[in-house]
């Protein structure tokens, strides 16, 4: 039976543990190799990988691997958990588990959270938090709500976002807290370009944006903003405008810095500073945000090797952590796109058997080669 | 007595089908219906652009009297672009199953694709909304959440922006009649919301009384209500749908976020492309393989969008007071 069966293949050099691999549909079974390893054998290192949808092991729905163990012996192995997986992102409002806070320290530049269990994240990654109260007068609740990029990951158990909490309206997380969590939103980039929150603005001839989960913006994207005045810097906001009424302010983006960063063609020299240190229990304050109005681009993504007319990719630049084309076709950059995908996903999980180092199926530099399958016809 | 029984001389046939389908639960779909609609022609390319002329300064400094013309102006415009995209979904039909079943296989197929196709529509378009909408966050309640319950100071406030940026109204206002229970509904946004606040809106004013907000049914006449209407506060009228997005679980207090969008005229535009806003697509079992087995059904549309007028519509994010029924 072969009818409606779909194949795909295809590679890719690695550029960290994980890997999200769209497709035109949800594979029921992916098998990969890693051609680096197979080519130079090194100990605790995956070779080849396997994984079935009807496969159950308890709860789980395992990875099998063909590893060099810690003695550069070829073993069988599996990966139980965040090994290969299926994605469908066609929805929002789609999130991981909440995972509970042990503590969240104070910085200018990038709080430090520490999770109870495994978290599972890697950079790039959005989350949100929920409940951030040390006790009912004190704590960081500012920062609810608001999508973050996981900026770096020292350990399991900890990360770090871009933010600046170190006000005294803050004050710091310790000792678990009850009721404060942090989950990942599953599908963040569906929809690009879009509203962004604000984390960090730098005031000069031109305004330097720094939001707090990536942006999606590409150079020549107009922009507005919505900056209530507990956050300082209103001036810059679109509406209202005191030289020409009614006529919305809006300003171009000029450089893309970052994943995080743009430079904004704005003139700010004699604007209000951006102030994060909002009160503590000001219930009804919005995030200062920056949303993506139109362009004046004329021409799609630039050739670079590979597609001829490249679809847009997003988070912007094509460097930043977990960027991948749309699968639509090309577009004009800044146009609005739909941005939703399927296929599976290569998770960062380990070998269960062998735990002498933490076996994963990809890591940086490696060649890997997959094949993905949707059967027309399975048992059971 | 030999008494013949069910028990002893059952029925043949044991079932017999209703006349009727039963019906499909299925969300009212309200976004599309406040959407501008443009059809973008054929061999169009893949994007449409949107232009909207900037404002001229007016000329408010008096020319004098030195015959000395004013500076010119550069006339400016913005430009908005979408990418068309294309949607499907169908069913592979085993011809057994058209030739043995006793009611219309194909014919309840095809009218759930189409509706399948309309709700991703109108998905589509709510994800798109929450994506590219900037944010109020209701702080008018006393809930204590960030963002709080809704509170009539939230529909005043979310109303007085978009009025102060100029944005058009959907509705007139219906004039008061002399109505037992009627009152006057003013000129209107739309807000497009969840149907779990309905009983915070029936409670706006506290203590179980609606405050400012007017139930359709209270309406002086309700020839222009839409069937989603559910009454309207101030200048807006809210459309609920239980298709309305909800970032669970999401808040400070860790309560449901609803994402309440306001909005006036051409905020949003949903795009089609010419031939492509709908195809149902039957194909006979002719077309499979060597022995014509399966016949297909399927849909397929081709669909962009795009904020056409970003200061014309806010998503004014909400928690909720009353507690939801399990």
């Amino acid at each position: 039976m072969a009818e409606y069966s779909r194949m795909a293949k295809g590679s890719f050099t690695a550029t960290g543990t994980t890997q999200v691999v769209p497709l035109p549909f949800v594979p029921d079974y992916v098998e990969l190799w890693n051609y680096s390893i197979i080519k130079t054998a090194a100990a605790n290192k995956v070779a080849r990988a396997w994984w079935d949808n009807k496969l159950v092991d308890g709860s789980n729905n395992p990875t099998m691997v063909e590893i060099y163990n810690n003695s550069s012996a070829v073993v069988f192995d599996t990966i139980q958990t965040n090994g290969i997986s299926t994605y469908s992102a066609g929805l929002s409002f789609q999130f991981g588990p909440q995972l509970s806070i042990v503590s969240i320290t104070q910085s200018a530049t990038a709080p430090l959270v520490t999770t109870t269990n495994v978290h599972n994240l890697a950079v790039g990654d959005v989350v949100i938090f929920m409940g951030l109260y040390q006790s009912a007068t004190t704590g960081m609740p500012q920062m609810s709500g608001i999508p973050f990029a996981v900026k770096t990951v020292p350990s399991t158990t900890t990360f770090t976002i871009g933010w600046n909490n170190n006000g005294s309206n803050y004050t710091a997380l310790t000792g678990s807290p009850s009721g404060a969590y942090v989950k990942k939103v599953l599908n963040p980039f569906l929809y690009e370009p879009g509203v962004s929150d604000i984390a960090f603005i730098t005031t000069g001839t031109t305004t330097t944006i720094v939001t707090s989960a990536p942006h999606c913006l590409y150079e020549g994207q107009e922009v507005a903003f919505r900056i209530p005045s507990a956050w300082g810097t209103i001036e810059l906001n679109s509406l209202p405008n005191f030289a020409l009424p009614g006529s919305p302010v809006y300003g171009y983006v000029q450089s893309v810095t970052d994943s995080l960063t743009v430079v904004v063609n704005i003139n700010s020299s004699s604007y209000t500073a951006f102030n994060p240190n909002i009160p503590f229990a000001n219930t009804g304050i919005a995030p200062a945000q920056m949303v993506a109005v139109g362009d004046l681009n004329t021409g799609g993504v630039a050739f670079s090797g590979g597609a001829l007319y490249p679809s847009p990719f997003f988070p912007t630049p094509s460097t930043a952590a977990q960027s991948k084309n749309s699968i639509n076709g090309a577009a004009v950059k800044g146009a609005f796109v739909n941005n939703t995908s399927q296929g599976f996903i290569i998770g960062s999980g380990a070998a269960a058997a062998d735990v002498s180092a933490a076996v994963t199926l990809i890591a940086n530099t490696n060649i890997v080669y997959w094949h993905a399958y949707l059967h027309d016809y399975a048992a059971p | 007595m030999s008494i013949t029984t069910t028990g002893n001389l059952g029925p043949m046939i044991l079932q017999s089908l209703a006349p009727a389908m039963l019906y499909v639960p299925t969300p009212t779909m309200n976004y599309i219906t406040v959407c501008d609609k443009v059809s973008m022609p054929a061999n169009g390319g893949t994007t449409c652009r949107f232009m909207r002329p900037r404002a001229l300064q007016p000329p408010t400094v008096q020319l004098g009297n030195s015959g000395i013309d004013p500076p010119a102006q550069v006339p400016q415009r913005d430009i908005i672009d979408a990418q068309m995209a294309f949607f499907g979904t169908g069913c592979i039909i085993n011809e057994q199953v058209i030739l043995q079943d006793q009611e219309g296989v194909l014919a309840w197929v095809s009218e759930r694709l189409a509706v399948a196709m309309r709700q991703a529509e109108d998905l589509i378009l709510r994800d798109y909304i929450v994506s590219a909408a900037s944010d109020i966050n209701a702080g008018g309640g006393t809930n204590g959440d960030n963002p709080t319950n809704l509170a009539p100071s939230d529909f005043s406030l979310v109303a007085t922006t978009l009025d102060t940026n100029n944005a058009y109204k959907f509705m007139s206002g219906i004039e008061g009649m002399d109505r037992f229970g009627t009152g006057p509904v003013r000129s209107a946004y739309f807000m497009l919301t969840s149907t779990e606040l309905q009983s915070d809106l029936d409670n706006l004013g506290g203590n179980n009384t609606p405050g400012p907000f007017l139930s359709q049914w209270n309406y002086p006449t309700n020839a222009s209500a839409l069937p989603s209407e559910f009454g309207s506060v101030y200048n807006i009228r809210i459309l609920t749908s239980s298709e309305a997005p909800v970032a669970r679980a999401s808040s400070a207090n860790n309560g449901d976020v609803y994402y309440n969008t306001v909005l006036g005229k051409q905020a949003i535009t949903h795009i089609n492309q010419d031939g492509f806003s709908m195809n149902l697509i039957y194909r006979d079992p002719y077309y499979s393989g060597m022995l014509a087995q399966n016949a297909t059904l399927a849909v397929k549309f081709a669909q962009a969008q795009a904020l056409t007028q970003d200061t014309a519509i806010r998503n004014l994010l909400s928690t909720r007071f009353s507690s939801l029924a399990p």
